[in-house]
């Protein structure tokens, strides 16, 4: 029963000098689904990440993203389509307020890309600021709130990045190493706030090296090798493919 | 887990429309109120601190401007090196308007901020697409080559080396605009150019600058067009700009070419740097500091007043990373220890977040220092 796809990655190649980091990559990710991307390290999962959302232009492909190409839009037009992303290295605002930052997101949602309203203050009680509030407390930061954003540890920057993502309601979020760095408790904390995420509608792209996040989230996994696309799949069906057990899972067969 | 799958209601819920944004509030009227107050007395309080009545018109000017440079630097978090370039093509058109046109001050205030926009988007367009090092040394470069322009092929306009002399004296509703009717001209001026910064960086708009000097890759990704916001920003400091372009003429009926130097560039960086970067007071404090050091400290301690002047930078610079309005808070928060109710309670011991999140929102603190408001 094929689902809705919301994007699809059609052909994409990219090369950096004489380095083919995509070879014809072809993916299709299903509308409410979590689809994971695994593979070795410089296998082209970031930069597959990275033409997604126009931070590096492909050299040959096209993207649909709700059957309307992405290729060559600006980053933040890509955004206002409902994209959002959580980078590798937590991207925030350090010196600002894990409120500040929550309410950026958030009034880019409202306003979209540019939009100048000075008839209205920052202040507590302003219902931006009070919907920042609860994504926060949602994600388990709400202690902080007013505290600078470059005091949270790493994992916590993990975390309040991962509520600006989600304070702008995307219908599809891109994770890049979403749990790196969190303790065993906060990555299942993590797993289930993202599963219970995708039963609200939210599709969900997600890189991760973690194999137990890997296959408690994913309802499909595609591994990426020296840029190409080796193996795509259910779960178990993924497990068990052999060339997936050489390239990736280290040769050793399932315990 | 249930409590997970209400994210996204949650937040829908939180935003329910009977809550309106609301504008400024009282404590807003009170800061600019205050402000107001001690603008509007200077020429009176100067006097016990060894200063006269045009040094106090010098320092409204030069404040407006440097506050108008600040919203770059200090909000925006791009040094520009050339906002002679603004001040003096501004200077030049209320120059040309009073002399070729009318006496009149409203049309030549009307025509030098045309001026400075058109000019101001000109560079911001070319400038605005780089940024740090390579966004200076660009607008360092347009203002040099009006400069330029303004002592070759506009010399006939201009005056030249000589300057633009020959000014007939402004006139406002058929009053002579000189001594102290400037002041009040440009102190009215700087309240309004205060109150609107301070908008700005209330607004919605403020928090969008200042994350573009956070981080513009992350604002980028939050789904904002940078560009537009910088080029607003940079539209907004040149009127700042422009309006003290004007009054430097109004102030003194003569357009000399230092105003579309690079030193003058040069002098409202330091008079923000010395003020306190990213504040509303501190770039007019420091303008304040500069030009009493200038006319008041230089009669005391003589020829060697810019040694000094550069000792003092230099201190600032490597002690007061944030200007005299750091000092200033430092003093606050160290005094705040001796008065009971200003004792501010750290929890470090915090670690129920289910409990205080909520609550802690709307009881009020939600910027990053509260202090930082001014």
């Amino acid at each position: 029963m094929p689902a809705k796809a919301i994007l699809s990655v059609q052909g994409v190649s990219k090369s950096f000098g004489g380095l083919k980091a995509l070879r014809n990559v072809n993916l299709t990710v299903e509308e409410n689904s979590i689809h994971a991307i695994i593979g070795p390290n410089g296998a082209g999962k970031s930069t597959l990440l990275n033409i997604l959302v126009g931070l590096i232009a492909a050299d040959e492909g096209v993207i649909l993203y709700d059957g309307s190409p992405l290729t060559g839009l600006s980053p933040y037009k890509i955004i206002q389509k409902g994209i959002a992303r959580v980078f590798q290295t937590p991207q925030i605002f350090p010196a600002l307020s894990l409120l500040e930052n929550v309410a950026i997101a958030a009034f880019a949602r409202r306003d979209g890309q540019f939009g100048i309203k000075m008839r209205e203050a920052l202040r507590p009680g302003h219902p931006v600021l009070e919907e920042a509030a609860d994504i926060l407390h949602h994600v388990g930061l709400a202690a902080y709130m007013s505290e600078k954003a470059q005091y949270l540890s790493r994992g916590d920057k993990r975390r309040l990045e991962l509520a600006l993502c989600l304070v702008s309601k995307p219908r599809l979020l891109l994770l890049d190493e979403p749990t790196a760095g969190m303790s065993r408790h906060d990555t299942n904390r993590t797993i289930d706030l993202l599963r219970a995420l995708s039963r609200q509608g939210m599709t969900k792209i997600i890189i991760e090296h973690d194999m137990h996040v890997v296959f408690s989230l994913a309802d499909r996994i595609s591994v990426l090798a020296q840029g190409h696309v080796i193996a795509e799949g259910h779960p178990e069906a993924v497990r068990a493919d052999a060339r997936v057990q050489e390239a990736y899972l280290g040769g050793v067969h399932a315990q | 887990m249930t409590d997970d799958m209400s994210v996204l209601q949650a937040a829908r819920s939180s935003a329910s429309p009977t809550l309106r944004p609301r504008g400024l509030g009282g404590r807003d009227y009170v800061v600019i109120s205050a402000f107001a107050l001690v603008i509007l007395t200077m020429p009176m309080w100067i006097l016990t601190i060894g200063g006269y009545e045009a040094l106090a018109t010098k320092i409204v000017i030069w404040g407006l401007f440097a506050l108008g440079f600040d919203i770059m630097l200090g909000f925006t978090g791009y040094l520009s090196f050339g906002h002679a370039a603004f001040f003096g093509t501004a200077a030049y058109a209320t120059g040309l308007s009073l002399k070729h046109l009318t006496p009149n001050l409203l049309p030549a205030l009307g025509i030098s901020i045309v001026t400075a926009v058109l000019i101001g988007g000109l560079i911001g367009v070319l400038s605005l697409r780089r940024s740090g090092i390579y966004f200076s040394i660009l607008s360092l470069a347009f203002a040099e080559m009006l400069h330029a322009a303004a002592l070759s092929i506009f010399q006939q306009y201009t005056g030249g080396d000589n300057g633009l002399t020959g000014l007939p004296l402004p006139m406002l509703f058929g009053l002579q605009m000189q001594g102290i009717a400037v002041f009040y001209v440009a102190a009215v001026l700087l309240i309004i150019g205060f109150a609107v910064a301070w908008k700005i960086k209330r607004a919605p708009f403020g928090l969008m600058l200042r994350a573009i000097k956070e981080n513009p890759l992350r604002l980028e990704y939050a789904g904002i067009n940078i560009w537009a916001y910088k080029m607003a920003a940079f539209m907004i400091s040149t009127v700042y700009a422009g309006i003290a372009g004007f009054l430097m003429v109004v102030y003194q009926p003569y357009v000399a070419t230092q105003y579309v130097h690079w030193s003058t560039s040069g002098e409202v960086v330091i008079m923000s740097v010395i003020g306190g970067v990213g504040t509303l007071v501190g770039p007019i404090l420091g303008a304040g500091f500069m030009l009493y050091f200038e006319n008041v400290v230089q009669a005391i301690i003589g020829e060697q007043w810019r040694l000094v002047l550069g000792f003092v930078f230099v201190c600032v610079v490597i002690f007061l990373p944030g200007g005299f309005v750091a000092l200033g808070h430092t003093i606050w928060h160290r005094l705040g220890h001796l008065v009971r109710s200003r004792r501010r309670n750290v929890s470090d011991m915090e670690t129920d977040s289910e409990t205080s999140g909520r609550s802690s929102a709307r009881a009020g603190a939600y910027t990053s220092g509260e202090h930082d408001a001014c």
